[in-house]
């Protein structure tokens, strides 16, 4: 008995001495203070992809040592930019695989891109071309991309004040496609520059037709912020048909609101859950002004109102693409 | 069951004897305690490179008188307060002068069966647990040095067993059993660590108990439980620190032949945590430590030879807290050179300074300085080590010269930055030749110690990473002669090399490494000193020293300078 304790003793303490762990402590030592090397250049899997057919490309690259990577990719007509970084010692399927999504929008479109891969602490860059066939397609609802025009179905009301422009532009600055909305004017007597108004009846139906589950849903829309204009703000306005009768009673029924102030320049994406989105009055969360229940299958009418300080002069905004997504917020 | 088993409350003798015959011996009520010194330095620096800023020479000193009262108003009881008065040579009424209480405490016997103790407290428990490991390279020098390291130990409570100076509370008591088992002692003590700030601040604490089970002279069984903990509440910082440490010893004796023999096992675990902290780490760790000690008396022999293992997650701020504090900057020459660069810390500063030191235990792994000790950095509890341990001691007969010598074979439990390990080897002999048993005069000390250590830190290349080579020797002689009654002549070298390269750690606030810094180091520290000394009786002498220490740095020319040292030392304790 005392022989096996003392056997059993010695051969664990056997064990944990000899015994060293399969992981290291700390960063490691290679990524530190190894030399760099390109073990394989970059490449890319496919180089005329259909965003539109669901396909992918990859791109890949392998190094001696993990380090900062970014490969950035640059849509040559829309000037949209996809950027894929990492610490790691290869780029590949897990962190580089590009299914048509952006990160500074605007959004791409079929165009030729131009690739490059670049690696903190080395000079050299790697420079490569792909071109996208077709455009990603979103899923959800959209209510407005523009590119066919203006729907005659939604109504607008502008202001009469100095510069005014509330039309569809066409040209290469959109956000999604060749055209978005414009808004802009001076009015020294009101907020309000003016406003769109866009009912169910604009879709073919008295309702957006949308899910019932508010937690599921996602409202989203692009907006453009001028260099040099900061003034602008932009209140959406979503009202419900509480009482089901086919119209909206103001005062009595829900209207939920998104207000926006235009900060950084360039196009940004708005994105909010509908039941995270509030009841506004003058600008501050309220109250509910109807039943109080998030209720996206009874939306009527979406309203967008272009408001500025009358003091503050002229302000201009774009708007794009705004769809209604269901699961997650659009990821452009 | 009275029959069976008769449990006597009582006191443990071994923990109450001292106070009981202290008691016995002196009954007086009052007892005035304490120390006095005179002690005075006069420093001259030269340097290599031009300097016309620095002030080559430095005189510093002062005088101070510890005063103690130890009173005793009954046999069970006992308070001991004691006032530090300093003066700093060159300043008088008042300027420069300091009184600080030095220490106070109350201890006792309650009921005849709990020792406690309260206030300043010295405590220690298990090496993995609670243990003040002795500082790099000085405490092992020459007498002729070690002069001022004892003042410097003794100004910053460090003690020869290894315990911590504490302010809190202790208590101890035992049960005795007439059969199966023979004693069952319980200690315990909670202090202060850190106080609030009532902002960011919590209160910290350190609390722990020992349980030591004594079955009979010949085993005995025992869990050490420590905690270093915050008290929420304490500040508006509501996330805590905690670490618990619990280990298990086990401790067997056996005589085979001639050979005492002594099996000692401590094994346990740690757990560093935060509480109300989101994104902080936890962190969990093990040790084993076996050894197995024979004594053959006869033949002047001990061997004793162990195998560790401290898991790289194993803390333990009560055993892992350095003594040395390697972010101070010496007083004594701070800045050299026209470019005032920082001096930096060194054996020479590490002998004399007092204020290089720690009195406190961190909760996170400090600072080392791998040139000094790359193996044992933070003690026996040194994370992230594995391996043997060997030492062995050997007294001639009549004690006319003893031999101690170390053989550490240790590796990393887990590589730092890379998988392979790195292997740490150090061998140790330490000589001491009583001369005076062959030489003139038995009663006359005539004592001469050699000692030389060699550390060596390794780990192979690999693909893009250098290999680590790092080595250090020490080497000292140590002579101390009585010439003439009482007078002595002390004599001591000291020579430190470094050598090589290493990845050092560089740790976050959760003592997580987050970076390596490329260490490379050639140079060395050449310490010696001549003194002579008077002993007034063996509680207070008079010396003069003169020393001469030189330092070296291959790739840091500033670095290269010698500090030639005059001492004057009054110390007496009464």
């Amino acid at each position: 008995m005392k022989k096996s304790i003392y056997f059993l003793l010695f051969a664990s303490v056997l064990y944990t001495s000899c015994k060293v762990d399969d992981q290291f402590e700390g960063p490691s030592l290679v990524d530190l203070y190894g030399d760099f090397s390109l073990v394989t250049g970059l490449d890319i899997s496919n180089r005329n992809v259909n965003f539109s057919a669901g396909e992918t490309t990859t791109f890949t690259a392998a190094f001696s040592k993990n380090v900062n990577w970014k490969v950035e990719v640059k849509g040559l007509q829309s000037g949209a930019v996809k950027r894929f970084e990492g610490f790691s010692n290869s780029i590949d399927v897990s962190n580089a695989t590009w299914s048509g999504t952006t990160t500074d929008l605007p959004m791409f479109r079929a165009e030729d891109c131009a690739v490059q891969l670049s690696i903190e602490n080395v000079a050299d860059t790697l420079r490569d071309t792909l071109t996208v066939v077709g455009s990603k397609v979103y899923q959800g609802f959209v209510a407005a991309d523009f590119e066919n025009g203006w729907n005659s179905g939604w109504n607008t009301y502008v202001q009469s004040g100095a510069n005014m422009s509330f039309a569809v532009q066409t040209n290469s600055n959109a956000a999604q496609g060749g055209r978005y909305y414009e808004m802009a004017g001076a009015v020294s007597w009101d907020w309000l520059i003016g406003l769109v108004n866009m009912p169910g009846s604009a879709y073919g139906s008295t309702y957006y037709p949308l899910t019932s589950n508010p937690s599921n849903l996602y409202f989203n829309t692009m907006l453009y912020k001028p260099a040099g204009i900061d003034n602008g703000l932009v209140l959406f306005q979503i009202k419900e048909d509480d009482n089901g009768d086919g119209m909206y009673s103001t005062g009595s029924e829900d209207m939920y609101s998104i207000q926006v102030s235009l900060t950084a320049n360039g196009w940004s994406k708005i994105s909010q859950r509908y039941d995270n989105i509030p009841t506004l009055v003058n600008g501050a969360a309220s109250g509910p002004i109807g039943n109080g229940l998030h209720e996206p299958n009874k939306i009527i009418e979406v309203s967008v109102l272009f408001l500025a300080n009358p003091t503050s002069g002229y302000s201009k905004t774009w708007m794009d693409y705004m769809i209604f997504t269901e699961g997650s917020a659009l990821e452009p | 069951m009275k029959n069976k088993l008769h449990i006597v409350f009582g006191i443990v003798a071994l923990v109450a004897s001292q106070l009981v015959s202290a008691q016995e011996k002196d009954l007086r009520k009052v007892v005035f305690t304490g120390a006095a010194r005179g002690l005075y330095y006069g420093d001259k620096i030269g340097q290599e490179e031009a300097d016309s800023i620095t002030i080559p020479r430095m005189n510093s000193g002062h005088t101070l008188v510890d005063l103690g009262m130890n009173i005793r108003p009954n046999r069970n009881t006992e308070i001991q307060g004691m006032v530090r008065v300093r003066n700093d040579y060159g300043r008088f009424w008042g300027s420069g002068v300091s009184f600080d209480i030095r220490q106070l405490y109350i201890k006792g016997v309650a009921g005849g069966v709990v020792r406690y103790q309260l206030g300043d407290i010295n405590y220690k428990l298990s090496p993995y647990t609670l243990s003040n490991t002795q500082q790099e390279i000085i405490t092992q020098g020459p007498v002729v040095f070690q002069q001022q390291t004892r003042l410097m130990n003794y100004d910053n409570f460090y003690a020869a067993d290894s315990s911590w100076r504490q302010q809190g509370a202790a208590a101890e008591f035992g049960l005795q059993f007439a059969k199966f088992v023979k004693e069952l002692q319980f200690h315990t003590v909670g202090t202060r660590v850190r106080t609030t700030d009532f902002g960011s601040i919590n209160d910290r604490l350190f609390a722990g108990y020992n349980m030591n089970l004594v079955q009979s002279n010949f085993l005995e069984v025992g869990v050490n439980h420590v905690t270093l903990f915050d008290i929420e509440g304490t500040s508006h910082n509501l996330s805590t620190f905690h670490n618990p440490v619990t280990t298990g010893t086990l401790m067997v004796k056996r005589d085979i032949a001639h050979w005492k023999m002594k099996l000692n096992v401590e094994t346990g675990t740690s757990r560093t945590y935060y509480e109300k902290f989101e994104g902080s780490p936890e962190t969990k760790g093990k040790i084993f430590d076996a050894k197995l000690l024979g004594v053959d008396a006869s033949k002047g022999l001990t061997v004793e030879a162990g195998w560790k293992y401290v898991s790289s997650d194993f803390r333990s701020p009560g055993a892992q807290t350095k003594r040395v504090n390697y972010n101070y900057q010496p007083s004594s020459f701070g800045r050299i050179t026209n470019d005032q660069v920082v001096r930096n810390l060194t054996a020479f500063d590490l002998m004399r300074e007092s204020n290089a030191y720690n009195r406190q235990l961190s909760s996170n792994l400090m600072l080392i300085q791998p040139k000094y000790d790359n193996i044992t950095p933070y003690g026996t509890a040194t994370p992230n080590r594995q391996g043997l341990t060997v030492n062995a001691k050997y007294v001639y007969p009549a004690q006319l010269f003893d031999v101690v010598a170390t053989q550490l074979l240790l590796h990393e439990t887990r590589g730092e930055g890379t998988l392979l390990p790195r292997k740490f080897r150090r061998s140790e002999v330490k000589a001491t030749g009583h001369l005076n048993k062959i030489f003139g005069n038995k009663e006359k000390l005539f004592d001469v110690t050699l000692r030389f250590r060699n550390d060596r830190t390794s780990r192979e290349a690999e693909e893009n990473v250098r290999a680590v080579d790092l080595s250090t020797q020490i080497f000292s002689v140590g002579v101390e002669y009585e010439f003439w009654e009482n007078w002595d002549l002390m004599l001591g070298l000291q020579q430190i090399k470094f050598n090589g390269f290493d990845y050092t750690a560089v740790r976050n606030n959760f003592s997580e490494i987050y970076n390596f810094k490329e260490y490379q180091t050639d140079g060395n520290e050449f310490m010696k000193a001549l003194g002579v000394r008077y002993r007034f009786s063996d509680k207070s002498s008079l010396s003069v020293n003169l020393s001469n220490f030189k330092n070296n740095d291959a790739f840091d020319t500033t670095q290269k300078y010698n500090i030639r040292q005059f001492m004057l030392l009054y110390q007496m304790n009464f």
